[in-house]
Parts: C-alpha cells; sequence; structure tokens
C-alpha cells in the first residue's frame, strides 16, 4: 500500500509538471498579448512602443527561457508582477481565494444537504410519483444556464425586497459574509446538488439490492433502519468521489456566478485575467486550481484505499 | 517686454458664483459610483477610455479645464484651474499661463511650473522618463516647447498658430503631471493635485480616493471620498442602482432600451439622455479589389439607410452627421442643407439606394451574380449589431455580405495591417475640436488614423483650419473636410450615439456634459444630500 | 450485452419479444420520464433539420418598424430589437444548438473513443503518457479549458465546437479505457489472438463495439451539458457569434436589457434552451438506465 501511495504521489507530481508546460504554452497561443491590448485599449498602433513594452515584460525572449523564468520563479515562490497592476501576482491572488473558498464550501455543503437526502428518499420510494417529481426536480437544476438561474434569482431579490444579495460594501464580520455569499452559494449548489442526488440515488439502490441488506431485513431490522444505517454508510463512498470531481466542476460553476454576483473572487478574476492575457496571474491562478484538483483526488483515492478494502493496489 | 493680450483672465471668486442654485452644500459622505470594467491603469496620459478618465480625473488638475457646472464643451466654457489667467502674445504662437501659487501634490511637495513642463516634455517625447502609450501626442504635433519663466509662470512656444490648443489643455485628458514622480509609479499610485487622493485600487474590484484636505481651492471637495465599485455584468450593475446601492451609474452606461426598464423600477433617478461622441462608421479598405474602385465605394456610401440604424439600434434618439459631432450639442456639426448635399445623406434614401444599385448593376453585379465579401468587426454587441443591419442593407445593392468577428484586442492591429475589406468600426473623440477629431482620425502621421487615410488636399485643409482664428471661418473650412471626407468614403460616418446616465436625485451639483464624456468627472463640487 | 437482462424482462412479462411494438410500449411504461426526454430530443431534431419549413420569416432580416414588437400577428413570438422574427430565430437557433451539441459530443467522444481505446489496449507507456495527458486535461475546470480554448482558436460557429468539444475528451477516454482493460481479459479476444488476428484488428474489431453502450450512456449525458456550456460562453462573449441565432448569446445579451420592457426576448430562448437540455438529460438518464447494467434500477 505504501508503494501504491508512493506511485500515485509521483504520478501526481508529472501531472503537475504537464499541467505548468500545457497551460504556458496555451497562453501563449491565445492570439495577441498584453501589449497587444494595451494598445487597443488606447486605439493607437505604435510599433516601437509596443515592441519596447514586450521587452520590458519579457515577452520578446525565446519561449524556454520565459518558462524557465516561471518556474524557477515559481521554486522560490516568487510569482512575478502581474501585466495590468503591476503589483506582485502572489498580492492579487492570495487575497481572492479566501473568497471563493468560502462560497465553494458554502456551496458544497448546501448541495450534499439537498442532494444526499433527496437521493435517498428518491431510492427508497423508488418509481412513486415522489421519485418522479425529485428526479424531475433536480434534472431541471442541471437544465437551467447558471447565469440566467442566477439573474433570476437578482431579480427576484430586488423586486420583492428591494435589496441586492450582492458584493458592495466590505463585509462587516464573517456572519455578514456568509450571509452575502449564501445566496450565490445556493444558486451554484442547487446545480452541483443535481449530481449528487442522482448518484445517491443510484448508488443506494444498488446497495439496497445486496444480499447483506437482504439478511438484514429478514433478521428483522426496520425498514428505516435497514435503509439509512446499513445502505447509506455503503452509499456514501461514490459520493466522496463526485464531490472531488466537483471541486474542478464547481470552479466552473464559480466563473459565471462570481460574475453575477459580483463577487471578487479567483474565478472571475480568471476569466478577466485571460481577458488581458495577464500571464502571471493566469498561469499561476491555474496552477494553483490544479494543485487544489490533483491534491483533492488524490485524497480521494486515499479515502477510496482506506475505506474500501476491496481496491486493490495497481492502478 | 513681452505685449500681451488678455483673452480671459477669470477671478478665484468666480467659482462660487452662478450655475448652482444657492442653497447650502452638505459636506461629508462618501459617493459610491458604479464602473463598468477594469482599467489598465489610472495613468490619463497612457489612456484613451472613459473608464480610466471617471475614477482618475478626480485626481488631478489641469491648467485649464471645461467648466464642471454647463453642459456643453466650447471655447467660452473654459475656465482656469491650476492657470489663474492665460494671455496670448501678438503673433498668436506663444501662450503664457500665470500659475495658482501655494498649490501642493498629495504628497506634499510644492507644485510649480517646472511641473507642468515635465508633463509636456513627458507627452512631447523630450524627457528621460517615457509613457508606455502616449495615444494623445498627435494632439500637440505643434507644440515646439514649454517654457518656464520663475516658480509661476509658463508659456506654450508654437510652431505656428493653433487657437484650439486651450481647447485641448481643457479636455480632461490634458492633466498635469509631477517631475518628481515618474510614469511607471502614476500608473499604480498617481500623485495629483486634484480635490481627492488617490487611495486604493484593487483590480477588478474597486477603486477608492478620499478627500484631499489641502486641495488648494478651499472649502471644496464636499465629499470625504469616491468609491468606484467594478461591477462587469450590466444586468447586476442596473439593478444594483435601481436597489440605490450606488449614488451614480457609469458614464452613457444606461442605453435607450435600458432606461424604460430603471425609470420603472427607480421612477425618481436622473437619467440624462447625451451623445457620447462616438459614431458607428464604415471602414473600406480600397487597396482590396473590387473595393478598389471608387464606384463601388460610392455605392456603399449611398446604400446606407441612416435612419434605419438611428430606428433600431436608438430608438430613434442617434443623431446623423458627418465626423464631428452634430449639433446642436456639437459646436462644429453642419447645417441640415450643408449635410444632405453629401453623398448618401439626401433625405429621399429610396432613390440613394435606387442609384447605388444602378451603379452596380453597370458593373455587372445583379441579384444572381452577388459581389461576396466579408464585414469584419470586433466581437462585441455595440460593434455586431449594426453589423448586421449592414449586411442587410447591403443586399439591396447585390452585395452579400459575410459578418467576420474579430476577437477584440486583436481589432486594431488586423485595420491597421490592412487584413480586411469591409469593416464596422467605433471611433470616440476626446474633445469636441476639428484639431482632435480629424488629426487624429484622418491625418496621415497620426498613430490613431489606423485606417492609415491619406489625402494630401485633406491635410491642406486640416491644417488651414488649425491655424485660423475666426470660428466661423473655421467652422466652414471644417464643412468643406467634411465633404472631402464623405466624397473619399474615407469612413462613413452611419449614425452618432447617445446614452442615458443616471443618478439618485440627492446628488448633487453634478453636471453631464453633452459634446463629451471625457471631461467631466472632477466631482469637486458634488455632494449628498442625504 | 446489457439489453440481454432487458430481453429477459420482457420474456418474463410474457411480451412478444420480436414485435418492435410491444417493446416499444414497454419501454415507454418502464421509463416514463426516458420516453418524454426522447420525445422533446426527436422535436427539437426535426425542427432543427426541417429549420427552413418551421420558420415563418427570415431569421437575419432587420426592420426598424418591427423593432421589439411584441407576440402576435405576423410576429407570433415577438421581434428582437433589431426586428428579426423570434420564432424564426429560435428555430435556426435549435439548427446551432443542435450542431453545437452533437458536434462537440460526437468530436471529443470520437477523439476519447481513440486514445482509451488504444490506451486501454495496448497499455504499457502509451497508456502511461496518455494517462498522464489525461489526469492533466481533467485538473482544469471544464469551462476553463473551454475559455482558453474559445479565446485562442478565434470566436466562430466551427471553433466554438472544437472548444467545448475538448473537455470531453479526457472524460471519454478515461471511460473507454477502464472498458477496455476488462475487455482485453475477455475469453473471445483471447480466442482472436490465438487465431492470430493483428492487434489492431482485435482492438477495433472485438474491443471497439463493445465499448459502446457505455458511450452511448456517456455522449447522451455530454449533450445537454455542451449547449449549456455554450449558453456559458456567450455569456462571457465567447460563445458562437452573429449572424448565427445562438440561443445562448440570444438569452444571455437580452437578459440585460429587455427583460421587463420585452420579456419575450428572454422568457422563449430561455425556455427552448432549458427545454432542450431538459430532454437530453431525462433521455441520457434513461439510456443510462438500459445500458448500464452496474446502474441499472
Amino acid at each position: 500500500m505504501a508503494t501504491y501511495i508512493i506511485r500515485r504521489f509521483f504520478l501526481m507530481i508529472l501531472t503537475l509538471i504537464g499541467m505548468s508546460i500545457l497551460i504556458f504554452v496555451m497562453l501563449r497561443l491565445v492570439p495577441g498579448n498584453i501589449s497587444d491590448i494595451l494598445f487597443d485599449a488606447a486605439g493607437m498602433v505604435n510599433e516601437a512602443d509596443k515592441a519596447r513594452l514586450e521587452a520590458e515584460l519579457g515577452l520578446d525572449k525565446p519561449i524556454i527561457v520565459q518558462y524557465w523564468t516561471w518556474i524557477s520563479g515559481l521554486m522560490t515562490g516568487d510569482l512575478g508582477y502581474a501585466y495590468v497592476s503591476e503589483k506582485p501576482a502572489l498580492d492579487e491572488i492570495l487575497p481572492r481565494i479566501p473568497v471563493t473558498a468560502k462560497l465553494a464550501l458554502l456551496a458544497l455543503i448546501f448541495s450534499v444537504l439537498i442532494g444526499v437526502p433527496l437521493g435517498v428518499i428518491s431510492a427508497v420510494k423508488q418509481d412513486s410519483i415522489l421519485d418522479y417529481s425529485l428526479r424531475v426536480f433536480s434534472l431541471s437544476g442541471l437544465s437551467l444556464p447558471s447565469f440566467w438561474l442566477a439573474l433570476l434569482i437578482l431579480m427576484a431579490f430586488v423586486h420583492y425586497f428591494g435589496w441586492i444579495p450582492i458584493y458592495t460594501d466590505k463585509p462587516a464580520s464573517i456572519w455578514h459574509e456568509i450571509g452575502l455569499l449564501s445566496i450565490p452559494a445556493l444558486a451554484v449548489g442547487f446545480r452541483a446538488s443535481a449530481l449528487i442526488m442522482r448518484l445517491t440515488r443510484s448508488s443506494m439502490l444498488e446497495v439496497l439490492r445486496q444480499d447483506y441488506i437482504r439478511t438484514a431485513r429478514a433478521k428483522g431490522a426496520s425498514t428505516a433502519s435497514v435503509n439509512y444505517n446499513h445502505a447509506l454508510r455503503n452509499a456514501v463512498l461514490p459520493v466522496i468521489t463526485i464531490i472531488g470531481i466537483e471541486a474542478a466542476f464547481l470552479i466552473g460553476g464559480l466563473i459565471v456566478t462570481e460574475t453575477v454576483f459580483n463577487i471578487p473572487g479567483v474565478a472571475r478574476f480568471l476569466v478577466e485575467a485571460i481577458r488581458w492575457r495577464d500571464y502571471p496571474i493566469v498561469q499561476n491562478l491555474v496552477m494553483f486550481i490544479a494543485v487544489v484538483t490533483v491534491v483533492v483526488n488524490f485524497l480521494v483515492d486515499m479515502a477510496y484505499v482506506l475505506l474500501d478494502p476491496r481496491i486493490k493496489y495497481d492502478d | 517686454m513681452r505685449k500681451t493680450t488678455t483673452l480671459a483672465v477669470a477671478a478665484v471668486g468666480v467659482f462660487a458664483a452662478a450655475t448652482l442654485p444657492a442653497f447650502a452644500q452638505k459636506s461629508g459622505g462618501i459617493l459610491k459610483v458604479q464602473h463598468r470594467d477594469n482599467p489598465a491603469s489610472l495613468s490619463v496620459h497612457e489612456e484613451a477610455t472613459v473608464s480610466v478618465q471617471m475614477p482618475a480625473m478626480p485626481i488631478f488638475s489641469n491648467l485649464v479645464l471645461f467648466d464642471q457646472q454647463k453642459k456643453l464643451q466650447s471655447v467660452d466654457s473654459i475656465t482656469p484651474e491650476l492657470a489663474k489667467s492665460w494671455a496670448w502674445d501678438d503673433s498668436k504662437t506663444k501662450l503664457t499661463f500665470k500659475l495658482e501659487e501655494g498649490v501642493k501634490w498629495h504628497d506634499g511637495k510644492p507644485f510649480t511650473a517646472a511641473d507642468v513642463k515635465c508633463t509636456f516634455d513627458l507627452l512631447l517625447g523630450k524627457s528621460k522618463d517615457r509613457l508606455r502609450k502616449n495615444p494623445r501626442a498627435i494632439w500637440y504635433r505643434n507644440v515646439k516647447d514649454v517654457t518656464v519663466n520663475g516658480d509661476a509662470e509658463v508659456t506654450f512656444v508654437l510652431e505656428k498658430p493653433q487657437p484650439s490648443l486651450l481647447t485641448m489643455l481643457a479636455s480632461g485628458y490634458s492633466p498635469i503631471y509631477p517631475c518628481h514622480v515618474n510614469a511607471a509609479t502614476m500608473r499604480t499610485k498617481p500623485i495629483g493635485t486634484g480635490p481627492f487622493k488617490f487611495v486604493e485600487f484593487k483590480g477588478n474590484e474597486s477603486i477608492t480616493l478620499a478627500r484631499n484636505e489641502n486641495y488648494f481651492r478651499k472649502g471644496l471637495p464636499y465629499l470625504d471620498g469616491i468609491e468606484f465599485k467594478i461591477i462587469a455584468n450590466r444586468s447586476t450593475r442596473m439593478l444594483s442602482f435601481v436597489s440605490k446601492d450606488f449614488d451614480m451609474t457609469f458614464s452613457s452606461d444606461v442605453t435607450i432600451p435600458l432606461l424604460k426598464d430603471v425609470k420603472s423600477q427607480a421612477p425618481d433617478a436622473i437619467c440624462e439622455l447625451h451623445p457620447q461622441y462616438v459614431s458607428r462608421n464604415l471602414i473600406v479598405n480600397e487597396k482590396s479589389p473590387p473595393f478598389d474602385n471608387p464606384k463601388v465605394r460610392r455605392a456603399m456610401a449611398l446604400a446606407i439607410d441612416r435612419q434605419a440604424f438611428i430606428d433600431i439600434l436608438t430608438e430613434g434618439q442617434g443623431s446623423k452627421g458627418g465626423a464631428m459631432l452634430p449639433s446642436p450639442e456639437g459646436q462644429w456639426g453642419m447645417p441640415k442643407e450643408v449635410m444632405e448635399k453629401m453623398t448618401g445623406y439626401g433625405p429621399d434614401v429610396a432613390k440613394n439606394q435606387a442609384e447605388a444599385q444602378k451603379i452596380m448593376t453597370e458593373l455587372g453585379y445583379s441579384a444572381s451574380n452577388t459581389l461576396k465579401t466579408k464585414i469584419s468587426t470586433r466581437n462585441i454587441a455595440i460593434y455586431r449589431d449594426p453589423a448586421v443591419i449592414l449586411i442587410d442593407q447591403l443586399k439591396k445593392i447585390f452585395i452579400e455580405a459575410e459578418l467576420e468577428v474579430v476577437e477584440t484586442s486583436l481589432w486594431h492591429a488586423k485595420v491597421a495591417r490592412r487584413d480586411y475589406t469591409v469593416g464596422m468600426n467605433l471611433t470616440g473623440v476626446g474633445a469636441d475640436d476639428p484639431d482632435v477629431n480629424f488629426v487624429e482620425n484622418y491625418s496621415c502621421k497620426s498613430e490613431r488614423n489606423y485606417t492609415q487615410y491619406c489625402n494630401p488636399e485633406a491635410e491642406k485643409l486640416i491644417d488651414q483650419q488649425s491655424t485660423e482664428a475666426d470660428v466661423n471661418k473655421r467652422r466652414e473650412l471644417v464643412w468643406k473636410i467634411e465633404a472631402l471626407l464623405n466624397e473619399d468614403v474615407a469612413r462613413p460616418i452611419i449614425y452618432h450615439d447617445k446614452s442615458n446616465h443616471c443618478w439618485h436625485p440627492h446628488l448633487k451639483g453634478f453636471v453631464t456634459h453633452h459634446n463629451g464624456i471625457y471631461s467631466n468627472w472632477r466631482f469637486e463640487k458634488v455632494w449628498l444630500d442625504k | 450485452m446489457a439489453t440481454a437482462d432487458h430481453q429477459a424482462e420482457l420474456t418474463r412479462a410474457g411480451a412478444n419479444i420480436n414485435s418492435s411494438w410491444s417493446r416499444f410500449t414497454y419501454y415507454v411504461r418502464r421509463y416514463p420520464l426516458g420516453a418524454a426526454g426522447a420525445l422533446i430530443v426527436i422535436a427539437f431534431v426535426v425542427i432543427a433539420i426541417f429549420a427552413p419549413f418551421f420558420a415563418t420569416l427570415d431569421p437575419t432580416t432587420t426592420n426598424a418598424r418591427t423593432s421589439l414588437a411584441p407576440p402576435g400577428g405576423q410576429h407570433f413570438l415577438g421581434a428582437d430589437f433589431m426586428g428579426r422574427d423570434m420564432w424564426s430565430r429560435i428555430v435556426y437557433g435549435a439548427r446551432i444548438s443542435l450542431m453545437v451539441g452533437i458536434g462537440s459530443t460526437v468530436l471529443g467522444c470520437f477523439f476519447g473513443v481513440i486514445i482509451g481505446l488504444l490506451s486501454g489496449y495496448y497499455g504499457g507507456w502509451l497508456d502511461l503518457i496518455t494517462q498522464r495527458f489525461i489526469d492533466i486535461m481533467q485538473a482544469l475546470p471544464l469551462l476553463v479549458m473551454a475559455l482558453l480554448m474559445a479565446a485562442s482558436l478565434g470566436p466562430s460557429l466551427e471553433n466554438t465546437i472544437i472548444a467545448i468539444s475538448i473537455p470531453i475528451i479526457p472524460h471519454v477516454a478515461r471511460v473507454i479505457r477502464s472498458n477496455t482493460l476488462a475487455l482485453r481479459e475477455m475469453p473471445y479476444v483471447e480466442a482472436a489472438k490465438a487465431v492470430g488476428m493483428s492487434e489492431t484488428k482485435i482492438a477495433f474489431r472485438h474491443v471497439l463495439p463493445n465499448t459502446i453502450a457505455p458511450l452511448i450512456v456517456l455522449g447522451t449525458a455530454q449533450l445537454g451539458s455542451a449547449i449549456l456550456t455554450e449558453a456559458s460562453l456567450s455569456f462571457l462573449g465567447l460563445g458562437v457569434p452573429e449572424p448565427h441565432p445562438s440561443w445562448g448569446r440570444m438569452l444571455s445579451e437580452s437578459a440585460a436589457e429587455y427583460v421587463r420592457t420585452a420579456p419575450w426576448l428572454v422568457i422563449f430562448p430561455g425556455i427552448a434552451i432549458s427545454l432542450a437540455v431538459f430532454g437530453t438529460n431525462l433521455l441520457g438518464d434513461a439510456v443510462r438506465d438500459i445500458l448500464d447494467p452496474r446502474q441499472r434500477s
């Protein structure tokens, strides 16, 4: 098992190195660089000044040199300077992470709180009207464009309460902040809960058909106890997996939600940075997201290894 | 001794007077303003967008400035700022400013005439320090030198007379920078002498300004500070304005269709409809066959149904005109009878289109043998929407165009490379003066003339109007240039857009300029009646 | 092999397994939600294919006089601010959405299958490399990946399809690979090897057909999400550009300006997207229940 963990660990490192190359190359394939954008914004064409700016930012150097500059900086904790704000990239990225992390965590909690119970009920009452309506409800969560759902929520708030739940002031306290974040988190969580509900439902159904459940029933255990003690516990495992997968899925959903609810998190910041071709921000931010995703997946795998003795350790 | 003619001397006292009704202004409060996108920097001299002007202008002072309390910018609305008074010499090539004394930069250092010289040396490329981008260098192409006479007097020396210099200096685009702060710092932590000090710029989030306690105009500004919040999504901006989270919208943010929506939810909001001085125009690559044929270009100019564009895109509110902003807001607009003589401006659209059709038929095109081409434009709605209408209109003259949307950051570069045949373009103008508009967009050497239009005759007329002191004679020359540009199909102007700027009624002392969006953001007399 | 089980059930139910009608009614009764989904999807496909027949007007003709015309009369779903007929735009929009949905899914599945099949069947260094590549691609959020691709390819219908298809590849490749790993050990593959069939031939002749079931499951599940990804890209300004009537762009652009003054511009494209995605999701769920023996309920 130790060798399995070590092997997985090295593969994880390999993945991250590959990721750094991929994002670096991909970014430079996107047409235009910061200097094109700055000059376009000023509505002017001046090749000499443009070239001077490129040289100033080191964009005229061979791509391998640029890559090495980045990676060697990363090793020493130097993320370089953001092109647009001319501030250290770390100072730009770091303060935005907690905001997104809180939002993502809140969304995840909501999606589990909604998804797991509904999935269990739906499975236990399989093929009943309740099951069908719950499935339709969860599927509708997956069918609405997320920006549309978010905008509808905002409009409803302004219309009925004359108040808009967006980040316009600095939150006074953590509770105020959670209050502000809970509505967007609910919008993201609703979508994510549909996935969790479906998965919980199908793994519950699978478990419910297993022999030991039948045995437990035969031994006279109450239906409720069988359903919730035996079945749910075994159905949790695949749910953990989907939470791992969703770490990445959530970030995607957050881009749109952070834009609509004007939340100063990393997801929207990433989109803006891509628009400006702000390489130091995009590179480092994408690497950060990749590290989070890869580490979460690694931990999920480890959880699997620990929780499920049936898994063999040879990848 | 130099003899000077005093054109305008305004005492400091003028400021307290006139346009504002006499009720007590309240001091204090933070003004909350919406912002639509992340400005690249706050260094006014390096940028050319209202995204920078709106939050950066309160930080700075000019020598002279368009009156912040009047709706129209004109030669007559130029008021003193860092300059107490100014005067031309007899040759009209030397403009001397007497400066305010005892003015301090936000970091406490004294402001002197040397700072004025430093600013213009920077713009003229004469100083060691350099701007990354210098989009308005062409404004000062006629400035030979700026000389300092002591700490409180400065003289602009011109190659030849140019009355419009004062107009350009009065634009929000012409702040004075300090000598002791380099260009790079000005981008991130700007230092000015203006009513508000820069506090913080959080990328994609907010820009915060605080009252300058040592502002050289005593008792001003009224506000304790201004906070600009960047909200990228327009629906969110509108909703947060009607829910009163903000005092003011972003400049021209409330389009004509949006106005109804805003008014229905915030009926007492004050909204002013005004032109932005941004025209939609058609650009045609005359090097690319068959558009190298002037007849084809003429047919296109004839085929444009301007009223249809205005009706669809602005619900009839936009205005027809040439390159200069049309009257009544524009100071240089053509009278109707002059305008209607130009190609494609005649009131009988059907007649124009019939003429265009005839030209195309003579060239061998017909409904079955169409001229196939591409119309390129930026991938943003304000560019795409008029392009879609243009494509539809060109069908009538047997041109079958396909829309090519271009990644927005690459647009200028693509046009400058001449990598297009027909394009839909937007042109914004910094100040309502022909020396700004024509020189930037139509003179041969301008870096902002990315269509590379270059006609020696136009060049000559542009120079001629620039030196002309008589406003009426200058106006006639401007109309002549308009006619020439129209004939050359240089950049057929389709229409000039209008949009709304809104604020809640508790915000007082703010006036929107109606012939330019870049110069009315000093905010020194704005106050909150809360 | 998955359907074999249903066949058994059908026989048990006493139905005539040779009658396609009774088989059809069996499935409809067994999976009412799936049947509803199939109905919706079929309706959209028919509308998309015969768009010129369903559309009442040209979807790109602008008209100042009918700008923002409310529903009724000639424009029975109203007209947009350029005076273009809403119904016709939605009808042609079905074409665009299905092209994006099906196009990107098919493209993503195609490359995903090739990569998954080769990597699962041949194993070794090829597998190791492709697995890392897939890991890398999956570490990036789908929308970020699509965003980067859309930005680098430039705005056009084709490029939007490609951009959306790329994130599908690793997803498909991973599932196909694990299926192939299992299939490799099957007796009939061993037998084919024994008779001297070439490896590539075995991979494509014997292994590939057996991955079809999980592929259909994945594909139908991706269809809806591809349509939604296009809508999100449109919202961020990187979706299918004009003049194509894309539902995503119609919704995201008019949502801002006309939600109160001309709600029909917002409601109808919203319904179109949600219904189409809802239909594909319902269908996808049923297909998974039918074809995937592990998740059968």
